[in-house]
């Protein structure tokens, strides 16, 4: 077991370290290899990890790392199966990526750079997947944060991708901090850093530690997985390369944020008003980013919203004290998201890199295998039953409304809503996209490049397969009771605090619940048929519509707001302290002050003779003026 | 003690002055250098009269050491001064003025 474990943490880390010493010596096939066996081999042996270790929660010590009296923070794991699950789901999507990756990067000169960061991502990810000890969790956290900051920036020479990344990095360590005092907070009660410990012994806390905890945990989740208020760095972040928007979204970055709050459930669980916090968090952010998605132009950015929309639900899920649900929505996320972004790394690169789904259309013609591939995404996205994403949505909407109150009924509400709307954002890329349509004087449609489409390796488009084949199937991992289905998901997290919360709930509600979501994203979908598939786009647009196209499409002035409340002042603040602060007061008092130097000096000068009896003289004067000042009474010490 | 100690105190003061003034008002190195050996033994005359005042004779030993420093002294200073002699032809003090700035 502890074999197993090392192996599926260590492998990656040890490939970052080589790529990172010797990589440049390594011929570029085999850089390739390194990268992606490591990490296929580090998927392996989460895989067996998984198969022997039993439903119990175990905890391994890797390493002992920082020991002194009274405290220790080894580098141990916590392995339980929903660590287990995630870590399973995270090497396997990262291994695809970074199969994609070499493909996508085959012209960047960059890949050695490019698949160190994308290792030590999954490394870092893996700690924040396993950690037991919080200190150790916290070094995976922050490893998470930078690696993300490195490959948003990843082209580093175009000042607005380099911005991109430091957003993200700033904006994710406004979260860490909060991290930070609940780590601090947990030592000072507890005298120990230890998750499973810490778990256990929660019960006892006092209600209102608890929810300042469960708070805190929040505000971290909040950060990591751009959650209002502190959601606009992910649209910013597609500017990295497109699989590394894959990796962050499905499988490491921003779910981080929501597994953290997985983690520590049996803590958050003992504080309704944390829960609830959670809950509403959760609800609002997927209604705001669907809104923002309806608007975008860029495929990438429409994607991105639609993942702080999805990361929303499960919000909504361990909100509502269903962890078992919010996983089963985290894992099919992960695979159609994946996919989406990686079919959407497709059409960007054979359109020589067009991002805009207005200039785009009739590819269903020209990319037939990517045509299949982003529908299959599109399908479980958009929650369309049969397919993945609809019995995971279907189970935290359910959980949701089976919550007393009817504050709880009204998020459920909200999240219906954003159902629907996720269904017509989603089908509307696909219609721009893919479909045809009559042309139109103002934008260019169905207008491919004059160039010509650019080949796409077959393997970039190939690899995407297995991912669509689970993200449509990803239902299976644990079709409800209602269809017979064998809910495996849940059996397996049985053990854990909220994996499978009773379904206090009758057939008949579920099926009511069921039903509605379903019927909502089938408009959804039907809708945005008929906006965006036979008409053309419309030229003139009135006032009032422009008003409401803008206030989507910058998601709500929330960055702009953002830039007027808090950068501008700090950039005014900033300038005042250099100009009139260091340059004004400090640089020219230090100025002034030198300026006196060289007239002492110029009278001091004529005592340096050069004559040695000149110096004797001064000695012997100086020493009798000293003896003679103690003599009569001075005490200098 | 036949000498009253203030009279060798006094004899020590007058002996450390001529070698004050030797050494700073001559030119030439080597009364410099003699000067300086004038003050050593003036301090050296002040530490035997205080010996034999207090009768302990920590005062003596001192004696012994600063004798032995000054000849040490004496050795390096005038291996000194011939050296610099024979560079510069010269032991006037003050034509040894290559670091005034």
């Amino acid at each position: 077991m502890k074999a197993y474990l090392l192996f599926t943490l260590v492998l990656p880390f040890l490939g970052s370290l080589t790529l990172a010493l010797a990589g440049r010596h390594l011929p570029r096939r085999g850089v390739e290899v390194l990268a992606c066996s490591t990490i296929l081999l580090s998927c392996l042996a989460a895989l067996l990890a998984l198969i022997s270790a039993g439903p119990n929660p175990q905890t391994v010590i890797l390493l002992p790392w920082i020991s002194t009296e009274g405290f220790s923070a080894p580098m141990s794991v916590l392995y339980d199966p929903l660590a287990g699950i995630m870590a399973l789901m995270v090497t396997f999507v990262s291994a695809l990526i970074h199969l994609y990756s070499v493909s996508f990067m085959r012209d960047d000169d960059g890949y050695v750079r490019y698949f160190c960061y994308l290792n030590l991502f999954v490394f870092s990810m893996l700690v924040v997947t396993l950690a037991d000890n919080l200190l150790f969790l916290y070094l995976g956290w922050e490893g998470v944060g930078f690696c993300s900051y490195a490959l948003i920036g990843f082209w580093y020479s175009d000042e607005v991708r380099a911005a991109a990344g430091r957003k993200a990095f700033i904006l994710t360590r406004i979260g860490d901090v909060a991290f930070g005092i609940a780590i601090a907070l947990f030592f000072a009660l507890y005298r120990d850093l230890s998750l499973a410990v810490l778990n256990q012994k929660a019960p006892g806390l006092d209600p209102s530690l608890a929810t300042a905890l469960g708070l805190l945990l929040l505000w971290a989740a909040v950060g990591k997985s751009a959650q209002l208020p502190l959601a606009v760095w992910l649209p910013d972040a597609m500017a990295g390369p497109t699989p590394v928007s894959a990796l962050i979204h499905a499988a490491t970055m921003v779910t981080a944020g929501v597994y953290l709050l997985m983690r520590f459930f049996p803590v958050i669980s003992l504080s309704p008003a944390a829960l609830s916090a959670v809950a509403v968090v959760g609800a609002v952010s997927s209604l705001f980013a669907a809104c923002a998605a309806l608007a975008q132009r860029d495929i990438k950015r429409v994607l991105a919203y639609s993942t702080i929309s999805q990361v929303s639900y499960m919000f909504m899920g361990v909100g509502a004290g269903d962890v078992g649900g919010s996983m089963f929505h985290l894992l099919s996320h992960a695979f159609f998201k994946a996919l989406l972004f990686l079919a959407a790394g497709c059409i960007i690169q054979s359109l020589h890199e067009e991002h805009d789904i207005f200039r785009m259309g009739g590819l269903r013609r020209s990319l037939p295998g990517v045509f299949l591939l982003f529908l299959a995404g599109a399908l479980s996205l958009a929650a369309i039953p049969p397919f993945g994403g609809f019995f995971s949505k279907d189970r935290i909407l359910l959980a949701v409304f089976n919550q007393a109150g009817g504050g709880y009924q009204l998020l459920g509400v909200l999240g219906e809503v954003t159902a629907f709307l996720t269904a017509l954002y989603t089908f509307r890329v696909f219609f721009l996209v893919f479909g045809d349509r009559p042309a139109s004087g103002t934008v260019g449609s169905s207008a491919l490049p004059e160039a010509g489409l650019r080949p796409l390796p077959k393997f970039m488009v190939g690899i995407l397969w297995p991912l669509a084949f689970l993200s449509l199937a990803a239902g299976a991992l644990n079709l409800p009771g209602l269809f017979s289905g064998g809910e495996w998901l849940d059996r397996a997290l049985a053990g854990m605090p909220g994996g499978a919360p009773p379904s206090n709930s009758s057939p008949g509600v579920e099926a009511t619940v069921m039903a509605v979501s379903g019927f909502l994203s089938v408009a959804g979908a039907v809708w945005a048929y008929f906006l965006y598939r036979r008409r053309p786009l419309p030229e003139a647009v009135t006032p009032l519509r422009q008003r409401m196209k803008d206030l989507l499409s910058s998601a709500f002035y929330l960055d702009q707001g953002y830039q007027k409340a808090i950068v501008t002042p700090y950039r005014a603040v900033s300038r005042f302290l250099w100009l009139k602060v260091d340059e004004g007061a400090v640089d020219t008092g230090i100025d002034r002050a030198g300026k006196w130097f060289p007239f002492v000096s110029l009278g001091l000068q004529q005592w340096a003779t050069g004559r040695l009896s000149t110096y004797l003289k001064m000695v012997f004067l100086g020493f009798t003026a000293l003896l003679g000042a103690i003599v009569l009474g001075w005490h200098p010490w | 003690m036949i000498v009253p100690f203030s009279h060798v105190l006094f004899l020590a003061l007058v002996l450390f002055l001529l070698g004050a003034v030797c050494a700073v008002a001559r030119r030439n190195l080597v009364m410099i250098l003699i000067g300086v050996e004038i003050m050593l033994n003036a301090a050296g005359l002040v530490f035997v009269g205080a010996s034999l005042h207090w009768e302990h004779l920590e005062g003596q030993a001192f004696v012994i050491f600063i004798l032995t420093l000054a000849a040490a002294e004496v050795a390096v200073g005038l291996a000194l001064i011939i050296s610099s002699h024979r560079r510069t032809g010269s032991v006037n003090a003050d034509r040894y003025n290559l670091l005034k700035g």
